[in-house]
């Protein structure tokens, strides 16, 4: 096969993937503006699936909570997950490589097997002390748990990439303990904690499974709002929602990924 | 390329008189002797850093920690800087006792080799940086850093980002960093190692003429015993955790105190002794005679002969050692010569200043004589 042949066939391979990524994305956000109730023929431009969702009171309320849930949970993880960034960063020469398969295995582990264990976990502490009860409390709780690892990677990898030195000057230049905190380690890994606010802010809108599994009766969020919603068919609201949440997410992603750019220099 | 700002080179000649320099009222009353005692630091089981260093620092001195890598001279600066504890010992500044106050409550600062300017502020903030932390207010903060920036000469660089800047301009943003909260020491860990040989020099000038209008007490480590000889008005000669010897640049490369310190400091003509007898000693390059002053009782030891205090020639002055020896290599240098000659089967280095006599060819038998004066004997 000649050179070019080669060439041509790569980049046949990458539209052929494009296509596939987001061709079905961009098909729903079409059919989100059709003015007809089809999923099947576009036949004109309209907003009426968009003023349907504002007079949907469930659709409004799985909003609400799925945004309360990112938000919350997001600042709670980066919260965490600095600290165990830092700590890791700390006594990062001893030997720590159980500890960290620990904070990482909630990554690879797989969404189903994570939310039933937490589920069942949350349903035998509520009938044990009444506590916990299924509903925004635990997902938070369940989000800040598969959040912390990005958070606490991005903080140690931006405080490993640093001149250890820096912290040896922070102390010669007078900063007491905690101002070496706030003048020097937090506005240093201050791109960093951005770009891990938005990726676990990602991550927690995206989430279905483990969402499905610790929520409450009053707390169905957006993506389980939908999974209802589509048993009964695919409507044009849902392509309405789902093309909300693709811009939402699009805007979190590019903001995580300017800021983590930012950080190199 | 744009490693110096205008100012720099050209203004690095004419020293302003100290007398107008704002900085020189505040930091001569501030310079402070260092008294050490007894340190010790070991890192784990094994490694012995520090071995009872016991050391004075006079107030306003230049003062130079030499040695290898490894010998102890920069765990010495961060026990001063308060980054490292000692095991054992005291430290006192300006009289008071700092072995155990943490750094930030220490009138101490360092200029640390990496120049550890913080990344995420401007050139301006970093310079303003222990200020602020020492809660003075923004304008008197300002003020300040203009002051500095004036006294360094670093003319735009305040209003660059850190990440515009050139290694040797690094090293000056540091140096005004440290000196701008008008510590009590100065402490340099290896600033200009990391500059390349032209700037190198131009700055160890430039550093200790700086030192000398400060008035300040500076504490410099290195191990390039050039750069400790050119800046310090003292230096300490460091070696396995101990201190091998203090003194002028003088003293320490004319009578290095033994064979480590001596090969430190760059001498490679060092000759076993074997007996001592009267004026005499019994070399492995011969008999010679040493000034009466030279003499121990102890036979052991070693004979230091400067390479540039051999002459060579045929005629021998009155009161001379002499030597007959074989030009083994010859290396044109312009100014000098360097000649390895071999006399007894010992490889001896001589240097001669290249004033049109005669240069030597490989192969040549020479005469070699040297004044009893010039040679040192050196403890083992």
């Amino acid at each position: 096969m000649s050179k070019r042949a080669l060439k041509r066939g790569l980049t046949g391979f990458w539209w052929l993937t494009l296509f596939f990524l987001y061709l079905p994305l961009a098909v729903v956000v079409l059919f989100s503006f059709n003015s007809a109730n089809s999923s099947a023929s576009f036949s004109g431009v309209s907003l009426r699936w968009y003023h349907r969702l504002l007079g949907n009171e469930q659709i409004l309320s799985a909003f609400a909570n799925s945004m309360v849930l990112a938000v919350v949970s997001s600042v709670v993880a980066l919260v965490i997950g600095c600290l165990i960034g830092y700590g890791m960063y700390r006594h990062r020469h001893r030997k720590l490589g159980w500890l960290i398969v620990l904070i990482y295995l909630p990554i690879v582990l797989p969404d189903i097997v994570f939310g039933i264990s937490e589920m069942a976990f949350f349903v035998q502490i509520h009938q044990a002390t009444g506590l916990l009860k299924p509903g925004l409390g635990t997902m938070i709780i369940a989000h800040v748990t598969f959040q912390i690892p990005f958070v606490a990677l991005i903080v140690y990898s931006r405080f490993v990439g640093l001149d250890p030195t820096l912290f040896e000057a922070a102390k010669d230049l007078y900063a007491t303990p905690f101002k070496r905190v706030l003048h020097f380690m937090l506005p240093t890994i201050k791109p960093a904690l951005i770009s891990a606010f938005f990726l676990s802010f990602t991550l927690s809108i995206d989430d279905f499974v483990i969402s499905f599994f610790t929520a409450g009766p009053e707390s169905a969020t957006l993506p389980i709002y939908i999974w209802g919603a589509i048993k009964k068919g695919v409507s044009p609201e849902i392509n309405a929602i789902a093309s909300l949440m693709i811009g939402a997410v699009a805007v979190a992603a590019i903001l995580s990924l300017v800021f983590s750019r930012r950080r190199q220099t | 390329m744009s490693d110096t700002i205008p100012a720099d080179i050209a203004d690095k000649t004419d020293v302003t008189p100290a007398a107008e320099t704002p900085c020189q009222d505040d930091s001569t009353r501030k310079a402070s002797a260092i008294e050490l005692r007894g340190l010790h630091k070991r890192f784990g089981r094994d490694t012995v850093a520090l071995d009872g260093v016991d050391l004075h620092i006079q107030a306003g001195e230049f003062f130079t920690l030499l040695g290898p890598s490894g010998c102890g001279k920069t765990t010495l600066l961060r026990i001063l800087a308060g980054l490292e504890e000692p095991d054992q010992g005291t430290l006192m500044v300006g009289g008071k006792e700092l072995t155990e106050v943490p750094p930030h409550r220490r009138s101490v600062n360092t200029v640390f080799q990496s120049y550890a300017l913080f990344p995420h502020l401007s050139v301006r903030d970093n310079l303003a940086f222990g200020l602020k932390m020492r809660g003075l207010p923004a304008a008197k903060r300002d003020a300040k850093v203009d002051e500095i920036a004036d006294f360094i000469k670093l003319g735009d660089l305040v209003d660059r980002r850190v990440d515009q800047l050139s290694g040797g301009q690094r090293q000056r943003i540091a140096l005004a960093r440290a000196l701008v909260c008008e510590p009590d020491v100065l402490l340099l860990d290896e600033p200009l190692s990391a500059l390349d040989a032209g700037l190198r020099s131009q700055l160890q000038v430039e550093l200790q003429r700086l030192q000398k209008r400060l008035g300040m007490t500076f504490v410099f480590v290195t191990h390039d015993q050039d750069e400790a000889m050119v800046m310090s008005d003292r230096i300490a000669v460091l070696d396995g955790g101990n201190i091998q010897q203090v003194g002028a640049p003088s003293d320490v490369y004319e009578r290095p105190a033994n064979a480590f310190v001596a090969r430190f400091m760059g001498h490679d003509n060092l000759f076993a002794i074997h007996r001592s007898e009267g004026d005499w000693v019994e070399t492995e390059i011969g008999r010679m005679r040493l000034l009466p002053e030279e003499q121990r009782d102890t036979s052991d030891g070693w004979l230091l002969v400067r390479p540039e205090t051999l002459e060579l020639g045929p005629e021998v002055p009155e009161g001379y050692n002499r030597m007959e020896g074989i030009v083994r290599e010859r290396l044109y240098r312009g100014s000098r010569i360097e000649y390895r000659l071999e006399v007894n089967g010992q490889v001896v280095m001589a240097v001669a200043s290249n004033l049109g006599q005669r240069i030597h060819r490989e192969g040549d038998e020479v005469t070699i004589s040297v004044c009893p004066e010039d040679l040192v004997r050196v403890a083992a």
